[in-house]
């Protein structure tokens, strides 16, 4: 079952193409990477399928439903973690997470769960931003999975995640279909059954456990 | 000759006919002498004005509706020939003022509202031009154009209360004989004609300035295309 | 309905939050106001026989100036950005996003305007009242919430610090002709005090009513 089914995605920054008709087609339950360059278009590949932003032309669906048009009832579903973590520095971890959680309808019960989830509790009454990089990079994660999210769209979460930041992707990532850009090869074969590999905005080709030889 | 020369030339010849009208047609103003013949042309701008500012709202509101680029550009259209024609009355206004008032300016609720108006239009057409240009500019835009069209007639209220409070220069008295006011109508007309005449030429641009883009841009992503290699 | 209310004080406490930890905003407003009112005594010369004519258009001009910073404030961080990105991506819907940060960008200009308004009384010598005070909250209200519709705007947009006067001061006219009037007759000027703050709360209703219906034109995506 396709529970993401993208054709011809094409998005402009004014006349300078970022994506050439992407055709992507995603199952339920699957894991895939977005592999390319800084510049590929790896970023507005990710947001466009997590509904953040509009693809110029093209079509998109998601659960069946047209992305484009039902984008609020497609975000209860989805989870994102965009480049930059986004997070209010002066509050604590545990007050980030906890104002989302309103945000998101869902019990503040959910807190306890995602911190301890990516490794954070300890850091929970710390402001985030006197959190390391790493840290503050597994709080954005856990707060893209307070709604308990069926799509998860990770825009290179594993930057500095730091040593066990493989191990605390797959927990996040377990039951979940995943959409995940990375720069690291080794990370995308070890988490992911697909990979997607973009150049210059186009799509060069997907592949199953890629061995890149470069 | 095209249809817009055409239009174009009909438009030039109504103010023509217009200008005849004002200066030989409608008799000379007992109290202000002939200075006041620049009301025809201040008054009617004024209006054509406002007027293309009701294009721009109407043009911004069904873009949020339905997303329509012809909307944004009849919208962007209305923005340039407005800005020019309210130029053109705060400029005429200020060249009747100073023999009638003895000053080139007063704080009374039409020019205060008019100097808003221009202000307004700077800023729709600035953020035309600052914003991710496509969807934002045009979102953007369309709120400010609707906020503005309603803030004039709301500025224009709140300093005619003010007046009330503070009264000020008396306003030049508006009854008309009727030779002035059939000039005026006339003029009035012609000058709402320019107005439509422009909005469709700078319509008619502003298709022309969307199309090449996406066309350059395209023979730049197929250049692009061609340099990138298959992975083995 | 339930959920907007909740998100909305859930974002203007989550600011007010901030801001309380971080005391930035609020001091320098307040600093701000005391020298602009010290400039005006030297640029004015003020005596106590123009002083309640002089007095409520510093008192304006202060206001405008310090609200331009607070509201463009509100959108404009990096940060923000990237936040406000991760709150449009929640089933909360933009208005209440908007009216919270509105809610609270409007407290900090309040907390402004309590050290504003004694020091005009301390150092002009005119009567700080009821009348004068309901007028300046009123008229901060519907200000409020065209600042931050702006802001939201210019927050997007290249040379955001040009931009956020010119599209947002004329807007405020009406509020400082009307607030303007409303505390000139508190000081004892001639006039009608009823009529403006009337008008006021007409200008508050009709723009406050606006800037929701377009609050998710300018916040989402």
């Amino acid at each position: 079952m396709s529970i993401l089914v993208a054709n011809g995605l094409t998005h402009w920054f004014g006349s300078e193409v970022a994506l050439e008709s992407i055709d992507l087609t995603i199952d339920t339950g699957e894991h895939m990477a977005v592999l390319g360059e800084n510049g590929a278009g790896k970023t507005t590949l990710l947001r466009i399928l997590a509904t953040a932003a509009r693809p110029t032309s093209g079509r998109l669906e998601i659960m069946g439903l047209d992305a484009l048009r039902e984008r609020k009832r497609l975000r209860r579903r989805i989870g994102f973690v965009a480049h930059a973590p986004g997070l209010y520095p002066a509050l604590s971890a545990a007050e980030n997470l906890e104002f989302f959680c309103i945000l998101q309808g869902v019990s503040r019960s959910r807190v306890t769960e995602a911190l301890a989830l990516v490794g954070a509790g300890e850091v929970a009454s710390r402001p985030a931003g006197q959190l390391s990089r790493g840290m503050q990079q597994r709080l954005a994660i856990a707060r893209a999975i307070l709604h308990d999210p069926k799509l998860l769209v990770l825009d290179e979460p594993d930057a500095s995640l730091g040593s066990d930041g493989a191990e605390v992707l797959a927990a996040v990532m377990r039951d979940r279909t995943v959409v995940l850009a990375t720069h690291d090869h080794a990370l995308a074969n070890r988490l992911c059954q697909r990979t997607l590999v973009l150049r210059h905005g186009r799509s060069v080709g997907t592949a199953t456990r890629l061995h890149i030889v470069q | 000759m095209n249809r817009y020369e055409k239009a174009s030339a009909g438009a030039v010849a109504l103010m023509l006919l217009a200008a005849g009208a004002i200066f030989f047609y409608a008799p000379t103003d007992a109290l202000q002498g002939p200075v006041q013949r620049i009301f025809y042309l201040h008054v009617s701008s004024a209006i054509a004005a406002y007027g293309c500012f009701a294009v721009v709202l109407l043009g911004g509101a069904v873009y949020l509706r339905n997303e329509s680029l012809a909307a944004d550009r009849l919208a962007r259209a209305g923005a340039v020939v407005g800005l020019v024609f309210t130029t053109v009355t705060l400029v005429m206004g200020m060249i009747w003022a100073k023999p009638i008032w003895g000053t080139f300016w007063t704080w009374d609720a039409r020019l205060t509202s008019t100097l808003v108006l221009w202000i307004i239009y700077a800023g729709y057409l600035l953020v035309r031009r600052l914003a991710e240009p496509g969807r934002q500019a045009a979102r953007f835009a369309a709120v400010v154009g609707i906020f503005g069209f309603i803030d004039v007639p709301v500025v224009h209220f709140s300093v005619t209360w003010w007046r009330t409070q503070h009264p000020g220069p008396i306003i030049v008295n508006d009854a008309l004989p009727p030779e002035m006011l059939a000039t005026f109508l006339f003029t009035m007309a012609c000058t709402l004609a320019l107005a439509a005449v422009m909005i469709a030429i700078r319509y008619r641009l502003e298709t022309l300035a969307d199309g090449p883009m996406t066309e350059v841009a395209k023979v730049v992503a197929a250049v692009n295309a061609r340099e990138a290699e298959p992975v083995q | 309905m339930n959920n907007t209310i909740a998100v909305a004080l859930a974002v203007a406490r989550k600011d007010l939050r901030a801001e309380w930890r971080t005391r930035e905003l609020v001091p320098a407003l307040a600093q701000f106001v005391v020298l602009a009112l010290v400039i005006a005594n030297f640029g004015f010369q003020i005596d106590s026989r123009n002083a309640p004519m002089i007095a409520p258009g510093v008192l304006w001009m202060a206001l405008v100036f310090a609200g331009l910073v607070a509201f463009g404030r509100t959108f404009a961080a990096e940060r923000e950005q990237a936040s406000l990105e991760a709150m449009l991506m929640t089933p909360a819907s933009p208005v209440a996003i908007f009216a919270g940060k509105a809610l609270a960008a409007t407290l900090l200009l309040v907390g402004c305007e309590a050290v504003l308004l004694p020091a005009l009384t301390l150092f002009f010598g005119v009567p700080l009242s009821a009348p004068i005070i309901a007028a300046v909250l009123l008229a901060t209200i519907g200000m409020a919430a065209l600042g931050c519709l702006f802001a939201a705007i210019v927050a997007r947009v290249r040379a955001r610090e040009l931009l956020l006067p010119l599209l947002t001061l004329p807007l405020w006219i009406p509020f400082i002709v009307a607030g303007g009037q409303a505390v000139q007759v508190a000081m004892g000027a001639s006039g009608t005090y009823d009529q403006a703050l009337a008008l006021l709360i007409d200008f508050d209703i009709l723009f406050v009513v606006l800037t929701s219906l377009a609050a998710r034109f300018v916040l989402d995506e």
